[in-house]
């Protein structure tokens, strides 16, 4: 599925953080590796060459693991150059790390990590990095919807990098609890929420029997947010991937974004992806 | 792959720093995309937000609109009065919310207290000079230095280290101080030697270290992330609240709108259905149930601090009546965290350290008493518990020996042994002790009749089979070994070698100007160790904890036993207390980590289970589990590391002499004496006010019928209001309020800690509480109301059918007499309410005196009601002679008796 993965690097430490993970993956996945960095005319020479640097450590790391890189530096806005690149090389997936803005900005609307998510032609990982103590996660959690789109690439990915990194995967599921107007929350055990496991969510994991990759299914009642990044802190998950909201703003709004409040609070590093690749 | 298993180059590299650290720039940027190095609450809703919400509920919302419409009629028919319900109405929302919200405050101040474990200034090198700077200006990629008594910023990887010790006591519970290497690891990053923790100290030596986590991305942050993300959410008994006040606000709702319909169909005018519609929602509304709950729970915490538990929040009292398993530490919880020796394994014999005489120069008490780092100081002896123990018994055997402490290996809890190298005479040796299995290998010979012998697989496995009998004796084992002559290339001496004091007593532990040495190959130094015995410790049961576990059993509530110790130890103790009676489930630390929460769920769910070998970091899973499988937990700790699960369980309990700050206040309740059976005493606390609640329900639903059957007779026999809605609320805020208090303090009874936990299903108002109510007491109490009425109205020369003014003084009389039957029969139903089943004169009158001055406060009032120019201008009453009270007294009996004659009928059908 993915056959060329473009990492974006900055001076940022954060950035070449995720670049290891698009290395690993394309390790796994025989994909060949591309290194970007995209100076804006005023760039100061110092920063040029932080990211200078970053791109050789990496193309190096990609080279001593055998995997075919390439480095390009383009000069121009950030989003439209790596959004020429993608169609240029043919992209399938590409690897950015989020900045503080992502993190402080409500919806992190208008940064250039959501700008990627939205306007690049293929599939996207964003990456939140908290941790540069593991450089491979063991435990990874998935949250998941109950309804969710090209769920075959979301488990592809998932897989391999569970694969590349030998982890276990733990497919979560935060639902709202039962309540009725005179009882209150009905309390259900974990077997019989087993029962109600979503769609979307027992077909993820149908995929990753296929993959042949170890996980177990986790469906508890509680907000999403919240649970999820519990989920994480208390089971000593390395990373989270989750999926890019699909809500808009006025949803967002009214209804809270998961997404968004997992980003700000998560507990180690996290790979929210928007996947492009139709089932 | 994790940075404690790579070489200090390659992570230096990961991080792109330098043992010359970063530059200011590169430290600059890295602070603008990773933030400060601080400890930082997820984000909540806000207390003004919480508390607005006490405003928005549905019994709110529907008093919202009683108000409302109240303050419409006021503006459409002025001079009626409506305005000042109005305004009454919403004095019973505020009063409603803030009582509400009194109960569900609770300050957040744990992550004060983690805050507190994280320094203000840090030692680092930036760009090749040490430079001192503010702790929370520290980023990945730093280098800082370490030094005896530094508290460390960040997670840290060591890249130098000597002779470094650490207290990691706030992220594992350990006390003991571990030693710390700069070597490459393979393992978990938690328990690698060359990784030091935000939030942990620097006991001893100095290093530096390169940091790659910090603020909330730290091991200490995710604790902090878990204490303040946790929200403990509604208590059992606010959850039956909400469902109680749901339930009345609906039944109100639909009987305002029932009787506003039928007095339109039968062609009442709008002006009267509307007075009648608002008059039956208020009367059916207990207004008081908030405040008397609030005020109750209050109360009961009162007693509970007498009773040595702290209670934090008020919700939090009732709950541990309703907990169903507790998960309890062991050491200084069930035990008295008094250590002492109690048994001697020697010479292939079991010894009572109370006639153990051994021979001065006894290498086994040699062993106990020089490789010891307790004291003995200005007479008491000061350490570790264990360590205490064992140089108690090794002085009072052999008394001091001079020698010289040379070196040491200190306590690890991987190796699980200690070794010196001391200096006795002219000789010098090595003395080991820890547990058996780490021990026994090390071992060549062993010491039999004072002399030395080959050890066989023979005397391996008796040493192995006597070790496990005194495990089963619930006694903590430790082996002791030495060996006599060092080969002098084994130790090289620091160069700080100074001033060496001559010869000192050897079970101080060496002293900073004594000469130390360090050792190259502890193994090599290890090797070939001469077995001189074991000792038994034993930490005894809390005398009072057997009598507590077998009230916990009576009371259907499992106990579960979560320790550090190893299990056989921890078995006999629980078997020593009968916690455990047949072969309990054993789950060790190590078989935890490996288990599926399925298998974990199927685990917990047998009758007798036991956790050993556990550290607190795993308590959070086990009450997480135990909680998804509906059970209601309550959970003990001290540590910091306890914290997310003090906050995850139903209820947090901390122990007030030997938890931490982060602890304390992270729980609901703190036990002022470390102590299990006050658990239990607490336990009992709470059913008690459960019971209470419903008692005090009953009491004040009983009052709703007489209340609301004046508007019933008011719409359907045309007849003037007898009750008006203000005189209600003197009922529901005022007369009722402190009996039904006093009904609150009832003491527990006997049979409370003789059934189950309540079940998840069982209704705080449910049909027995409602029948009894609404069925039985409120109708004579309703016939005492309207009796009181028409004796007046009738008595004033009223003819049926006449509609009265309500300045009117026969009007206002015969209201002030239905309000003084609804007070005295009250008066006599907190007596009737006391017991459910049992007669009140089994129980003894005098036996609550809280009841009389309940009572004595209701009489006063109606006093004030009734015959004072206050009373009679705000509730529109007018004063009454003697003889209309005396008149109504006996309804009081009348109830009284006949309460008593239903228990009498419900006890003859329960034989």
């Amino acid at each position: 599925m993915y056959r060329r993965i473009l990492a974006a690097v900055n001076e940022h430490l954060n950035s070449e953080v995720a670049a290891r993970y698009a290395l690993h993956l394309a390790r796994v996945c025989a994909a060949e590796f591309y290194l970007c960095f995209v100076a804006d005319k005023n760039t100061p020479p110092a920063v040029f060459d932080h990211a200078q640097a970053a791109m050789k450590r990496l193309f190096i790391e990609a080279e001593k693991t055998e995997i075919k890189a390439e480095s390009i530096t383009r000069t121009g806005q950030a989003v439209e150059e790596i959004g020429a690149i993608v169609r240029n090389e043919r992209i399938d997936i590409v690897f950015a790390a989020t900045r503080r803005e992502d993190v402080e900005r409500r919806f992190y609307a208008g940064t250039v990590a959501r700008s990627l998510s939205l306007k690049l032609p293929c599939s996207v990982a964003l990456m939140r990095v908290v941790h540069m103590g593991k450089m491979r996660p063991t435990k990874i959690l998935v949250p998941l919807k109950a309804r969710i789109s090209r769920v075959r690439e979301r488990a592809w990915f998932t897989a391999k990098m569970a694969e590349c990194c030998n982890a276990k995967v733990v497919v979560f599921h935060a639902t709202k609890p039962i309540t009725t107007f005179f009882h209150g929350e009905i309390h259900l055990t974990p077997y019989e929420w087993e029962k109600r496991l979503p769609e979307g969510v027992s077909g993820f994991m149908e995929y990753l029997r296929k993959y042949e990759i170890e996980h177990e299914g986790r469906l508890l009642p509680g907000k999403t947010a919240r649970s999820i990044t519990i989920e994480a802190a208390a089971k000593r998950h390395d990373l989270i991937i989750m999926g890019a909201s699909e809500r808009g703003l006025l949803t967002s709004l009214i209804k809270g974004n998961p997404v968004e409040e997992v980003l700000r609070e998560t507990p180690c590093d996290l790979i929210i992806l928007k996947p492009r690749h139709e089932d | 792959m994790k940075i404690n298993s790579l070489s200090k180059e390659d992570a230096l590299r990961q991080l792109v720093s330098s043992e010359n650290g970063l530059s200011d720039a590169e430290a600059a940027k890295r602070l603008s995309e990773n933030g400060f190095n601080e400890i930082s609450a997820v984000a909540r809703t806000p207390l003004f937000m919480r508390f607005l919400g006490q405003f928005t509920h549905f019994l709110a919302i529907l008093l919202w609109i009683g108000a409302g419409l109240s303050f419409l009629s006021a503006y459409l028919h002025p001079g009626e009065g409506m305005s000042r319900l109005g305004f009454a109405i919403i004095g019973v929302i505020f009063i409603n919310a803030i009582f509400t919200f009194i109960q569900e405050y609770r300050a957040e101040k744990a992550l004060e207290a983690l805050k507190k474990l994280l320094p203000f200034y840090v030692r680092i090198i930036r760009s090749g000079a040490e430079n001192k700077i503010q702790s929370r200006e520290v980023v990945p990629g730093d280098i800082i230095m370490l030094a005896e008594g530094d508290m460390i910023p960040a997670d840290a990887r060591l890249i130098e280290c000597s002779m470094m010790k650490v207290n990691n006591a706030s992220l594992t519970g350990e006390s003991e101080a571990r030693l710390r290497d700069h070597t490459p690891w393979d393992g978990e990053i938690l328990e690698s030697p060359n990784i030091v923790f935000a939030g942990t100290t620097v006991t001893s030596g100095s290093g530096k270290a390169l940091v790659f986590a910090t603020g909330m991305g730290t091991e200490f942050g995710r604790i902090a992330h878990l204490t303040s993300a946790v929200e403990p959410g509604f208590s059992p008994l606010q959850k039956e609240i909400v469902k109680a006040t749901r339930l009345v606000a609906t039944i109100a709702a639909l009987v305002g709108i029932f009787f506003f319909g039928l007095g339109f169909f039968i062609g009442r005018s709008f002006w009267d259905n509307f007075i009648f519609a608002i008059g039956i929602t208020v009367a059916l509304i207990p207004e008081g149930l908030l405040p008397t709950v609030t005020l109750s729970l209050a109360m009961a915490s009162q007693r509970m601090v007498k009773r040595k538990a702290l209670i934090k929040n008020l919700s939090s009292v009732e709950t541990l009546g309703c907990v169903t398993v507790i998960c309890t530490d062991k050491t200084g919880t069930l035990t008295q965290n008094r250590m002492t020796a109690a048994k001697i394994w020697e010479n292939d014999q079991f010894i009572d350290a109370k006639d153990y005489s051994p021979q001065a120069g006894n290498m086994l008490m040699q062993t106990a008493l020089l490789c010891n780092n307790a004291r003995f100081a200005d007479n008491e002896y000061k350490g570790d518990p264990t360590e205490t123990a064992v140089l108690k018994l090794a002085r009072e055997s052999i008394g001091d020996s001079m020698a010289r402490r040379i070196s040491e290996i200190p306590f690890d809890s991987d190796r699980k042994r200690m070794t010196t190298l001391n200096k006795v005479a002219d000789r010098q040796y090595i003395f080991t002790k820890g547990a058996m299995e780490s021990i026994l290998p090390l071992c060549s010979s062993s010491l039999l009749g004072g002399t030395e012998q080959q050890m066989g697989d023979a005397f391996r496995q008796k040493v192995t089979e006597a070790c496990r009998q005194l495990m089963d004796m619930g006694l903590r084992v430790l082996a002791f070994a030495y060996k006599a002559a060092v080969n002098s290339d084994q130790l090289s001496v620091i160069s700080r070698k100074r001033e060496s004091k001559a010869q000192t007593t050897n079970h101080q532990p060496p002293e900073k100007d004594v000469s130390e040495a360090s050792i190259h190959d502890p193994q090599d130094l290890e090797k070939d160790l001469v077995f001189a015995g074991l000792i038994g410790l034993e930490d005894p049961p809390r005398p009072e904890v057997r009598d507590a576990v077998g009230k916990c059993h009576d009371a259907g509530i499992k106990v579960i036993m979560i320790t550090g110790d190893g299990s056989r130890t921890a078995v006999a103790i629980a078997r020593e207390i009968a916690l455990v009676t047949g072969e309990p489930v054993v789950i060790e630390g190590a078989d935890f980590v490996n288990m599926s929460e399925r298998e974990l769920r199927k685990k917990l769910s047998e009758k007798e289970i036991i956790f050993a070998r556990m550290t607190p970091k795993h308590k959070m899973r086990v009450v997480s589990a135990l909680q998804e499988e509906g059970e209601r937990v309550a959970v003990t700790g001290d540590g910091v590391n306890d914290a997310p699960a003090l906050k995850k369980a139903d209820i947090g309990i901390s122990m007030g002499v030997s938890g931490t700050d982060v602890a304390k206040e992270a729980s609901d309740m703190v036990l002022l004496d470390d102590n299990f059976a006050t658990i239990v005493n607490a336990v009992e606390e709470g059913r008690a006010v459960y019971e209470n609640i419903r008692k005090f329900i009953t009491y004040i639903f009983a009052s709703n019928i007489p209340e609301a059957v004046p508007y019933l007779a008011y719409i359907l026999l045309k007849i003037p209001l007898p009750l008006t809605i203000m005189q209600i609320l003197a009922v529901d805020l005022g007369t009722d309020m402190l009996p039904a208090l006093a009904l609150g303090t009832e003491k527990p009874t006997p049979s409370v800690m003789k059934q189950p936990p309540r079940s998840r299903d069982e209704r705080l108002l449910d049909y027995s509480v409602i029948s009894r109510a609404y069925l039985f007491l409120g109708p004579i109490e309703a016939v005492a109301c309207m009796f009181g009425f028409f004796y007046v109205m009738y008595a004033g020369g009223w003819k049926w059918g006449t509609m009265l003014q309500p300045g009117n003084i026969l009007y206002m009389q015969a209201t002030t007499a239905s309000l003084t039957a609804i007070v005295i029969t009250q008066a006599s139903n907190v007596f009737a309410c006391r017991s459910s089943k049992e007669s009140v004169l089994g129980l003894g009158l005098f036996t609550n005196r809280m009841i009389f001055m309940g009572i004595g406060f209701e009489l006063c009032l109606q006093l004030f009601i009734v015959y004072t120019h206050w009373g009679n201008h705000i509730f529109s009453t007018s004063p009454l002679p003697l003889h209309i009270w005396l008149v109504l007294l006996p309804f009081a009996f009348l109830l009284f008796f006949a309460e008593e004659f239903r228990k009498s009928r419900l006890r003859k059908g329960e034989k």
